[in-house]
Order: C-alpha cells, then structure tokens, then sequence
C-alpha cells in the first residue's frame, strides 16, 4: 500500500496568540504538525505496519516546513516530498488543492490520508478539493477503519446523526477526525534514521506552478485581516454553600437572563 | 442579481433548524432564494420550506438517498444550482456541509468560505467571519475571484421564525447514480430520543470533575428536567464514561445554545472553543481559579455533587 499523507506545519494553537493591527504577530509563535495530521500519520503508519507498503509525506511550506517532514520522517513515515513555497500568506485551500494534485500528477498512490482541517484555518476544504481534482471518491471524518487491503478499506464516517459505514475502493480520499487515534512519539532510534531517509525537494516551477497559480492569484478567497474574538463581559461568581449560590445564581439567570420564562 | 440555493437538512422526517435559520437570515438580506431538498419520502417537507420563503423547492425523493452520499449530493446540487441560475449556495456546517461544500465548490472551480459566523451580502461581494486557530482568532474573509459563491454557516446565529406552511413550487430532480467505487454498507443509527447537541437550546455538560460513568448519571437527570441536551469534556469521552457523540469542543460538536451549564469543567482551550459561542454560560467548579470563570456569565465555586440536587429542586419548583 502506497500511502500519501499531505501534512501542513502550522502555528501551535495551544500557546497564545497575538494579532496587531488586523495580522498575527509572528514573533513567539512555535511550528508544530497539524494535530489532525498528526492522527492522519499514525493511521498511516498503523496500516503499513500490518499489510505492508511505504507513508509519503508531503508538505507544500517554507524552509522551515523540512523540520515539520523530519519529525513525520522520525515518527516513521517513510519519505517526505517537501514542495518548497516561500511566501505562503493569503494562499487558501483552494490553492493548496491545485498545487497537491499538480505534485501528485503522474505518481503512484493507493490512498491519500489528510487532516479533516488544518489546525490554523479550520477550513477543511483542501482535502475534499483535492479528491475532486483528483477525480477520486473521498470518506471524511473518520472515526475507525477496518479490512485494508490493496484494493479497498472499510471506512466508519462520523456523520451527524449516525455512523456510516462505507466500503471504498482504492485509491481514495479519507479525512480523519482527531478521536480515530493517539500519535506515537519519535523514539530516538527514529529520530537517528529519520536523518537518512528520502526527502525530495521540489520548486513550484518545476511542476508547472506558474504566480497566477499560488498566493494570492492562485486563491479563491482571501484574509482581511484577524482579530481577537469579542472577549465575554465579565461574569458574576458566587462562593460559599451551595444551598446559597445556586439559588442566587439561578434568580440572577430568571431575572436577568430569562431563564425558563 | 444575486440568488441563493440552501441545502436542506432533515432530521428523522423534519427540516433541521440550521436549515431554517439559513431560511430566516436570507429572508432579511431580500434574495431570491431556493432551496435543495434531498432524501428518502421528504417531498411533505417542501411546504415547510416555502413557509419560510423558498421561492422553488428542487426536490430529489428517492430511497436511494436515505443516507448522505457524497457523490449524488454533489451532482444534485450541481443540478439545482444550474436550474435556478444561482451565483450563491448556503450549506449548514454540519458533517453534511462540511463534507459536501468543498467538493462542490471544486467541481465548479471555485473556492469555499467555511463555518461562517457572520456574513455580509452585497451583491455579488460576499464578506464572511469566521473563527479559526481554535476559535482564538477570528478572520474576516471574502471571496476575491468572480464565479459561485459556496459557504457553509454555523448554526446558532441567525434565528430561525415561525411561518405557516405554504404550497410550495416544487421542480424535480432527475436522481443521479452514486460513486461506482464508494458504497456505503450499513449505517449505525444511535436511535435515541436524546436532544442533539447542535439542536438544543439549554445544554448541560459532564467533565472529569463528575468523577466517573456514575456521576454522568447524576447530572443527566438535570439535563432531562430541563429538557436539555446532555454534553461533556473529552476527558469524559476519553474515559468511557460516555460516548463519544455527546463531546463538545473544537474536535467535537461546536454549540452556540442559549444556556450552556458545565459542570465540572476545566474550561481547556478545546473545550471553550465548542461552547464560548453561547448565549449564557454557567459553571460550577470546585476550583475558584479554573479558566471557565473567565468566560461563564454565573460561576459557582463549589462542588457539583452538592450544587446540581439544589438545581432540580430549585428548577422543578419554578416548572410547577
Ligand atoms: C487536539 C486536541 C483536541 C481536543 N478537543 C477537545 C474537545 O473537543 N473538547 C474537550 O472538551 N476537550 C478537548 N481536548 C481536551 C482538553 O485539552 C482538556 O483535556 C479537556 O477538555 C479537559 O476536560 P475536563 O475539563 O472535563 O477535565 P479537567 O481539565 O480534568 O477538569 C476537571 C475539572 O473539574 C473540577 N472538579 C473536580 N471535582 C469537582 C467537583 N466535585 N465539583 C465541581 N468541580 C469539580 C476540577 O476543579 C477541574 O477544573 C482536546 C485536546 C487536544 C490536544
Ligand atoms: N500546505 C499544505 N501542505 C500539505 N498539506 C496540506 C497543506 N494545506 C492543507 N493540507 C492538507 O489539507 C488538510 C486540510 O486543510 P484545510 O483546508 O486548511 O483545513 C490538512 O489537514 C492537510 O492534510
């Protein structure tokens, strides 16, 4: 089984966040993998393990998106195709979908496995798009996954009043919600090997992404700037027994809230 | 001209209510606006949707469509959007949306706006908020090429009116076939009679601080009393005490109820970003610095196994 897993390094959304003047501030912002990549991998890796084949990775990012690919690398994928793309700012999913199936064109694959969004724009649009460019049938958000062979997979879809169980014939699509599984860590072993292992490096040029195809140009929507959002006026506490606060809490949420009139 | 196609939504043979808030918020912007109704035995439903204004409803009924698929979604939609000459579609952020809303928008070559919480129309300028890096920042975006508009919007933030079904104008849909290489092979229903998290007006909510499956069952009968949904952390999940359906947070439902009760919650990053949207929000902790306090409108520091008791008896006292 030939696995794709499309990885994008993002801002570490668990620290704090600036914005200034309508843009993030960039200073003191950490670069991990997307978490939903991260589960996208593992999945991964958890097939290849049992039926055999090799996990690509692939990163369209800047310099720094390689350190990204060489902890996927050391986590056990195992070869990472880094798409080098400097000026990364106001390129949307769109873009990023154009740019994975012109990577894509011409390679073999069984299955792609990518995040159900990246951590820094909760779109969830690229992996879909790309599906479509790709002409390929997609599965998203998956919570389970069951009877991999070469030829096709059973997928459990999260969907919104039931779990659908689909039968997929490969090569596919597939999008995972973040509960399908818990990353491993890099042992040190795989960090070691991870320095010998296969990264290609690819200009934008080289496969035919012209400037009207990237950044802005390329993209279908764009950003007007970032804000904090509306932070909630400050609320009200009650300590002391409970018999007490919950009763003037609740005449607070009657009076004032219009709670159950 | 603008005109607006909405992707119908329906919930054990009713409209869903982020369809007919999508409904509601398209009334007030004055667009012509049709709607897309897909399913299994739903064509009643199409009166309900011209109550609330559709000026056509495009209507695929067949058993084949029971259960959402991507692939004939994708082209009935696709149908429905070239009959009714729309430059917009309006889908819910819902799994349905999510996963058809950017495969439609790649089939026609456009891009998408997703999991919008505010929205500008202007003509053919579309402008959008939407929250992003776990609802930490929040963008303003539009669309800046010409071509379709497709846009899927939380729900929770238009509301949804009351109308009176009218006789609607129905255009059928010829059902497309689905994926040759995708089938779906059965579907787990949880048959419940539970009220759905992305539904409910009041919801209740378990953390770690419940202690156990036992202590769920101790804050369930509350949610119950005040015919709320019942939700939780994902610690709560994580450790089996219930099932995974009921998480509220960024990778769980996100909720924008009315009133939104943790018990026993933290109140971590990933939590808050599913529930910070809500309207009113209180929380009961034991821990006067945990980070819930900063966005609940009425903290209680306390213990919850003493707190939710005061609460029944308090609540069955003013129902009566
Ligand atoms: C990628 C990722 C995605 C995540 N997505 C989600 C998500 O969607 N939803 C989510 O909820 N979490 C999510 N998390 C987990 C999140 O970070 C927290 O771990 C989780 O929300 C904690 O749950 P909790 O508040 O119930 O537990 P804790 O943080 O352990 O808090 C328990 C609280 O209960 C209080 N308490 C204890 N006993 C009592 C008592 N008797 N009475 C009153 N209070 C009491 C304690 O003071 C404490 O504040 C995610 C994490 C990651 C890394
Ligand atoms: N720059 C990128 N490089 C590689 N994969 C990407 C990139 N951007 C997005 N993806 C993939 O697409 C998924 C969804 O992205 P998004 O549409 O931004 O939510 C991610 O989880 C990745 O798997």
């Amino acid at each position: 089984m030939e696995i794709i897993v499309p990885i994008k390094q993002v801002p570490d959304v668990a620290l704090n966040i600036k914005v200034k003047d309508g843009a993030v501030i960039e200073e003191g912002l950490s670069y991990v993998i997307s978490s939903w990549d991260e589960t996208a991998l593992e999945a991964a890796l958890q097939i290849t393990e049992d039926i055999g084949g090799e996990v690509t990775l692939l990163t369209i990012g800047p310099e720094k998106a390689a350190e990204s690919l060489r902890k996927g690398l050391a986590m056990g994928a195992h070869k990472a195709i880094h798409v080098k793309y400097y000026d990364a700012k106001q390129t949307d999913s769109f873009a990023y979908a154009k740019i994975l199936q012109k990577v894509l064109e011409g390679r073999e694959y069984d299955l792609i496995l990518a995040g159900r969004q990246s951590q820094d724009t909760d779109a969830g649009l690229t992996a879909p798009m790309l599906a479509e460019f790709l002409d390929l049938p997609q599965v998203t958000n998956i919570i389970r996954f069951s009877n991999v062979s070469n030829q096709n997979m059973t997928l459990y879809r999260k969907g919104d009043h039931a779990t659908e169980v689909l039968e997929m014939e490969l090569p596919g699509v597939v999008t995972v919600h973040d509960t399908l599984n818990e990353p491993r860590l890099a042992s040190m072993r795989g960090i070691m090997m991870a320095k010998k292992k296969p990264l290609e490096e690819i200009e934008l040029e080289a496969i035919g992404i012209t400037s009207e195809m990237s950044g802005l140009e390329g993209s279908m929507t764009e950003v007007l700037h970032y804000d904090k959002p509306e932070s909630r006026k400050e609320g009200k506490n009650f300590e002391g027994d409970e018999k007490d606060t919950v009763k003037q809490a609740l005449d607070l949420l009657i009076s004032e809230a219009k709670f159950l009139v | 001209m603008s005109k607006i196609l909405i992707v119908a939504e329906v919930k054990n043979g009713e409209i869903k209510k982020n369809t007919l808030e999508l409904l509601s918020f398209s009334k007030t912007q004055g667009i012509e606006t049709g709607v897309v109704l897909i399913g299994s035995e739903v064509t009643e439903l199409a009166d309900i949707l011209a109550g609330q204004g559709a000026s056509k409803v495009y209507l695929a009924d067949d058993s084949s469509l029971e259960i959402y698929n991507t692939e004939q979604y994708t082209a009935l939609v696709t149908d429905a959007l070239q009959q009714s000459e729309s430059n917009q579609v309006w889908l819910s952020s819902s799994e349905l949306g999510r996963d058809l809303c950017p495969r439609l928008a790649a089939r026609h070559g456009v891009g998408a706006l997703s999991d919008v919480t505010q929205l500008e129309v202007n003509g053919d300028q579309v402008t959008a908020q939407r929250p992003c890096m776990s609802t930490k920042i929040i963008q303003k975006c539009q669309f800046s090429k010409d071509g379709l508009r497709v846009i899927t919007i939380r729900s929770g933030f238009f509301n949804a009116e009351e109308t009176t079904p009218v006789s609607a104008n129905i255009v059928s849909l010829s059902i497309p076939a689905g994926h040759a290489k995708l089938k779906v092979k059965e579907v787990k229903v949880e048959v419940s009679d539970e009220v759905e998290l992305n539904e409910a007006s009041i919801i209740v909510s378990a953390g770690r601080g419940v202690g156990g499956a036992e202590g769920c069952d101790f804050v369930k009968p509350l949610a119950n009393d005040l015919g709320a949904a019942f939700g939780a952390s994902r610690a709560v999940c994580d450790a089996g005490w219930l099932p995974h359906k009921h998480q509220v947070g960024q990778t769980g439902t996100m909720v924008t109820p009315d009133f939104y009760f943790a018990m026993g919650i933290s109140g971590a990053i990933q939590h808050l970003a599913g529930m910070s949207g809500s309207k009113v929000i209180v929380a009961v902790n034991k821990d006067p610095d945990a980070p819930i306090f900063k966005v609940a409108d009425y903290g209680i520091v306390g213990d919850l196994f003493k707190a939710v008791p005061v609460f029944r008896e308090e609540v069955s006292k003013i129902k009566d």
